[in-house]
């Protein structure tokens, strides 16, 4: 387990309480979750992700993220309209744990309210949290 | 807040290495170091060492502790052994349950018969206090001592193909202790003024029961030893076995390789409901033609005249998709009735399917190119008896996936191979 100091945690993406991650690329938003949740999950072993084209809300379930020993969900950090997802996952999950900000990217949105970006956490509130 | 969670003499090593942990069975234990997948894998392919210390022994010794053993545990120790059931020889162990007078399971157990009227008793994280007391509560007029002890005794566990070769390199004389050592055979001794603790010591002299048993299938050995001893040994293996990729191994691992072992996990796949119709008849003390029982022990009449009958069965999926087992999770058949619950639902990292059959890694005749993708496997319990390629569906609240009944699931497991083969 990773101590907190020892997580990355990059200050150009937004986090959320359910550690995923949310930053704009261009006119969409890429998402995934954070260090802290792939250390905490172990071994990711598959990742179920969406259709294309499909539109979830805010904190809506979009997917599951399995480890060994668990199934987790996957919440939206905003709501908005599936643009692409992440293919290379199908055949490498291990990419969430070994690079979860660029390899291990899951989905881009077009997002419903910019405003829902702006206003999810810091890298500090983020930290805040991890901390208790 | 203080809490009073148990730590094993591994402890510190576990925190050093920044390994995951969590409370299991009331003791701060490693899940995994840093993947659970690599962890199984090093097991079926190389070797994996586990800190076993959070399991209990108790010791019990007497001129009746054999009828005690004999009412109390489930397996007949007049008549275990092979398919000619013979009675169970001094250095050899058994494996069983305790019930309770409705056959449920109190805890499953391997008995070891170490000398003449003394045996050490070992149970699951935590039972030790419990074992010990139902055994003393049951002594009657039987002249046996009960001695639980919980956290006076170091364990640990080296498991894998390979298993043999490093451990040879810490013992003062392999040669003479792997001579003659079949699976579920022991030697050696914890206690060093004991004569038997001759038959198994270290090369720096220390003296250790060795037992050729294990929790993962795999070809291996558990380890008792005195806990200032532990830590040593543990760093010994690790170095040794450098050569050969030996990982330190969590509980995760452990659970995903025992799953894929058809092992069940007590208080989870045996537990509050009579200890029988499952895939472990071995281990109760039934005749040669399956109808009755050879002994009389706590929890037969219950089991003999069953109200409630389930049957647990071991599944395996079509990937390595899986559900969350237990409370909310159903097993569904092909009409849509719900017939039971999921005990346990696992991913072995080390197997796959390839046209619908399932491979190892670690098996000879696997396809080219064959990938262990991992497959889901685990333990249901319904109220009807399944027939082995069966489809049900399995769900929780989330996801519904179709498994097949089968009676094994991970092949060319090496636990049984001849010593011969492996040093």
């Amino acid at each position: 387990m990773k101590a907190i100091s020892e997580l990355n945690l990059p200050e150009d993406v937004r986090y959320t309480d359910d550690h995923e991650w949310a930053k704009k690329i261009g006119d969409v938003v890429r998402m995934g979750i954070s260090d802290y949740a792939q250390d905490q999950l172990g071994d990711i072993v598959f990742v179920e992700l969406p259709e294309v084209g499909s539109s979830f809300d805010k904190g809506e379930e979009f997917g599951t993220v399995e480890s060994v020993k668990a199934v987790s969900e996957l919440y939206m950090p905003i709501g908005g309209e599936v643009t692409a997802i992440n293919d290379a996952l199908a055949d490498a999950p291990e990419l969430v744990n070994s690079d979860p900000y660029d390899g291990g990217w899951m989905m881009e949105i077009k997002a419903s309210d910019p405003a829902e970006l702006e206003a999810l956490k810091s890298k500090a509130d983020y930290l805040d949290i991890l901390k208790g | 807040m203080t809490t009073d969670i148990k730590t094993t003499p591994l402890n510190r090593w576990h925190r050093s290495q920044g390994a995951n942990m969590a409370d299991f069975g009331g003791y701060d234990m490693p899940l995994w170091y840093s993947s659970v997948k690599d962890e199984h894998l090093a097991v079926l392919n190389g070797a994996g060492v586990f800190d076993t210390s959070h399991m209990a022994a108790v010791t019990v010794a007497g001129s009746g502790a054999a009828d005690l053993l004999q009412y109390c545990f489930t397996n007949d120790l007049d008549a275990c052994m092979g398919p000619a059931k013979k009675p169970l020889s001094q250095g050899r162990c058994v494996y069983g349950a305790f019930l309770d007078e409705n056959g449920h399971t109190i805890d499953d157990a391997i008995v070891f018969f170490v000398e003449a009227d003394s045996y050490m008793v070992v149970v699951n994280a935590g039972m030790g206090g419990v074992i010990a007391e139902h055994l003393q509560r049951n002594l009657g007029r039987r002249d046996a001592t009960v001695n639980d002890l919980s956290d006076r005794l170091g364990k640990m566990d080296i498991q894998g193909p390979v298993a043999a070769k490093i451990l040879g390199g810490v013992l003062a004389d392999p040669k003479a202790v792997f001579a003659g050592m079949p699976y579920f055979s022991f030697k050696g001794h914890v206690d060093p003024t004991s004569p038997l603790a001759d038959a198994v010591r270290l090369d720096d002299g220390t003296p250790i029961l060795l037992s050729r048993t294990g929790y993962t299938g795999e070809f291996g050995f558990e380890m008792f030893l005195a806990q200032d001893k532990i830590q040593r040994l543990w760093e010994r293996l690790l170095e040794n076995g450098s050569a050969y990729d030996i990982k330190p191994c969590g509980l995760a691992a452990r659970d995903s390789l025992r799953a894929g072992a058809v092992l069940p996990l007590s208080h989870q796949d045996i537990g509050h409901w009579p200890f029988i119709n499952h895939p472990w008849p071995f281990a109760l003390p039934f005749t040669t033609d399956q109808t009755g029982f050879t002994k009389d022990f706590i929890g037969r009449a219950a089991l003999e005249e069953q109200t409630d009958v389930s049957f647990t069965q071991a599944f395996a999926g079509k990937d390595l998709r899986k559900i969350s087992a237990g409370e909310g999770s159903r097993v569904i058949d092909a009409d849509g009735q719900t017939i039971g619950t999921v005990l346990t639902c696992a991913t072995d990292m080390g197997i796959g399917r390839h046209d619908g059959d399932i491979f190892s890694v670690a098996s000879p005749n696997k396809p080219e190119g064959f990938k262990a993708r991992g497959l889901c496997c685990g333990f249901v319990k319904v109220n009807r008896k399944l027939s082995v390629g069966q489809h049900v569906d399995i769900a929780d609240n989330r996801r519904k996936i179709t498994v097949a009944i089968v009676d094994d699931v991970r092949p060319h497991r090496t636990a049984r191979k001849p010593m011969a083969d492996m040093i």
